[in-house]
């Protein structure tokens, strides 16, 4: 083995793990977002509301991330609609179609993990905003939503990471993230043993980030909110 | 009597699925009484507590607040609000103390306290959070303003949370059990700021086993059983020459 080529391709390794964490940053950020009315939807007692997001999260956990990207990705210009729109350029760039389909992916898992922090609210709670008279938007803004954020933060950095390791799909793309990057300088110096290792050793560096930025989280939300705990959907 | 009642329940039914919890209840609250609900575990209290402000949908019945009538629609076998503006309106000016306090976890004491006034009466910041101030002092918490609940005993607890009631400036205040979660040495505290506020004058229906707290504050007092009123009088009459057989019962094995 020989390690020298980790050295000297060790800037051009970061440079895609750079890639990666905008991937992951970019898509987790947007997927929050997007998953909130999902989530919001889902809760509704009228089956014409929550149909679509039912179907929604359905889709998006019961296929492969990869079946989704390529979707996007080669799905999109099929369209000459979407040739012919404002989006191409975007739709046009590898880049951004990772990560619209890493929002649409991620964001279907976070809307059942707001629906189960929503959930998990205790009924008392609730009953304490109705007997001072709110109403459902005032409850939900000024204490469901601001209560379930706090129960789901513990509990979504395991869905970031998941995240991070999905984004080395991104690379089926030609986009250049930490897998991507890795895989082309392989293809130059035949040392796969030691580039892959070393690639791996960065993905696990930037998951012992995430994990230790959560834990401090939680231990400080431990500190004063006590702990309620939530069904986290598995990732499929 | 000339003046209205400020509560008025008329006939109040109840059913879970296939059992009558309440069979007909009806209470009239003027300002200033105070009415102590007792009962035995199961017979109804917090059910027909709960039937006031539709915590619980009713089956049946009336609730009349201020010489106004709730409105209801049937909703399958229930009874509920057919005008949410009515609703949130009432419960506004009812206040509800509930035996587990339900303080909101992430708001400090002051927070919980202040969150109805400026964010559902809307009044101004400044105001409010004087009022809240007073509020905690006179229930004797105004040191742990900044805390969250978590972090205070459960008798602690339950004093914010009447605090967080009487900021609403409500006209009438329902006691559920507010002492049945608390350790024994931590009742006292609670009962005291409950006694204040009966000296004050308010308006308040309280569930509660503490038989005598109930007879020394009430001026009147209901005992219940099995979803009907069984016994009602004044203190003396109820505590000491009760004609039901039942609440005689009860009493000799509680008090
Ligand atoms: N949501 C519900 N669904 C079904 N049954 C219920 C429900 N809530 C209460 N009950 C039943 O109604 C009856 C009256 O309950 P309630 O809580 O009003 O009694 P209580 O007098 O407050 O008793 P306690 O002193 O134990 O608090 C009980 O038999 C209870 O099991
Ligand atoms: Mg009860």
């Amino acid at each position: 083995m020989d390690f020298s080529v980790v050295v000297e391709y060790f800037p051009r390794l970061l440079e895609g793990a750079w890639v990666s964490v905008q991937l992951v940053a970019l898509s987790v950020v947007l997927g929050a977002l997007v998953a909130l009315p999902i989530a919001l939807a889902r809760i509704s007692q009228n089956w014409w509301i929550k149909g679509f997001p039912y179907a929604y999260i359905f889709f998006f956990r019961g296929t492969p991330l990869l079946v989704q990207i390529f979707l996007v990705y080669y799905g999109a210009s099929q369209f000459d609609v979407v040739r012919e729109s404002f989006l191409w350029p975007i739709l046009r760039e590898p880049y951004w179609c990772a990560i619209i389909a890493f929002t649409l992916n991620t964001s279907a898992y976070t809307a059942e993990i707001f629906r189960g922090a929503i959930q998990a609210i205790p009924e008392g709670e609730v009953e304490a905003c109705k007997v001072v008279g709110m109403t459902k938007a005032q409850m939900y803004r000024r204490v469901l939503l601001p209560r379930a954020f706090g129960i789901v933060l513990p509990a979504y950095g395991n869905e970031i990471i998941l995240m991070l390791k999905g984004s080395a799909l991104a690379s089926t793309i030609t986009i250049l993230d930490l897998t991507g990057m890795a895989r082309t300088i392989i293809a130059r110096t035949y040392t796969p043993i030691e580039i892959f290792l070393a690639a791996g050793g960065i993905y696990l560096a930037i998951s012992m980030v995430i994990i230790a930025i959560f834990r401090q989280v939680e231990k400080r939300q431990n500190r004063y909110l006590g702990t309620v705990s939530i069904k986290v959907p598995d990732k499929g | 009597m000339s003046k209205a009642p400020a509560l008025e329940l008329i006939d109040i039914h109840k059913t879970f699925t296939d059992v009558e919890v309440l069979k007909g209840i009806s209470l009239k609250a003027y300002d200033g009484d105070v009415i102590s609900i007792l009962g035995s575990s199961g017979s109804g209290k917090s059910t027909f507590l709960r039937c006031i402000n539709l915590l619980e949908n009713p089956t049946k019945g009336e609730i009349i607040f201020n010489g106004e009538s709730l409105k209801l629609t049937s909703s399958g076998r229930d009874l509920a609000a057919a005008d949410m503006k009515q609703l949130t309106k009432m419960r506004q000016q009812i206040g509800f103390v509930f035996q587990s306090f339900n303080l909101w976890p992430h708001m400090t004491v002051l927070q919980n306290v202040m969150e109805g006034p400026s964010h559902v009466l809307k009044r101004p910041k400044h105001e409010v959070m004087d009022y809240a101030e007073h509020l905690l002092n006179k229930v004797g918490i105004a040191d742990k303003k900044h805390m969250y609940p978590n972090q205070l005993s459960g008798g602690q607890q339950q004093r914010v949370a009447i605090a967080r009631t009487l900021a609403m400036d409500p006209q009438v205040i329902l006691f559920d059990e507010p002492t049945s979660a608390l350790d024994p040495e931590l009742v006292g505290e609670v009962l005291g700021v409950m006694r204040k506020l009966a000296e004050e004058g308010r308006t308040m229906l309280i569930v509660t086993h503490e038989m005598s707290f109930a007879k020394e504050v009430s001026s009147e007092v209901v005992f219940l059983h099995k979803g009907v009123v069984e016994e009602k009088g004044t203190p003396d009459k109820v505590f000491n020459s009760p004609d039901s057989e039942r609440c005689r019962t009860f009493l000799s094995s509680t008090y």
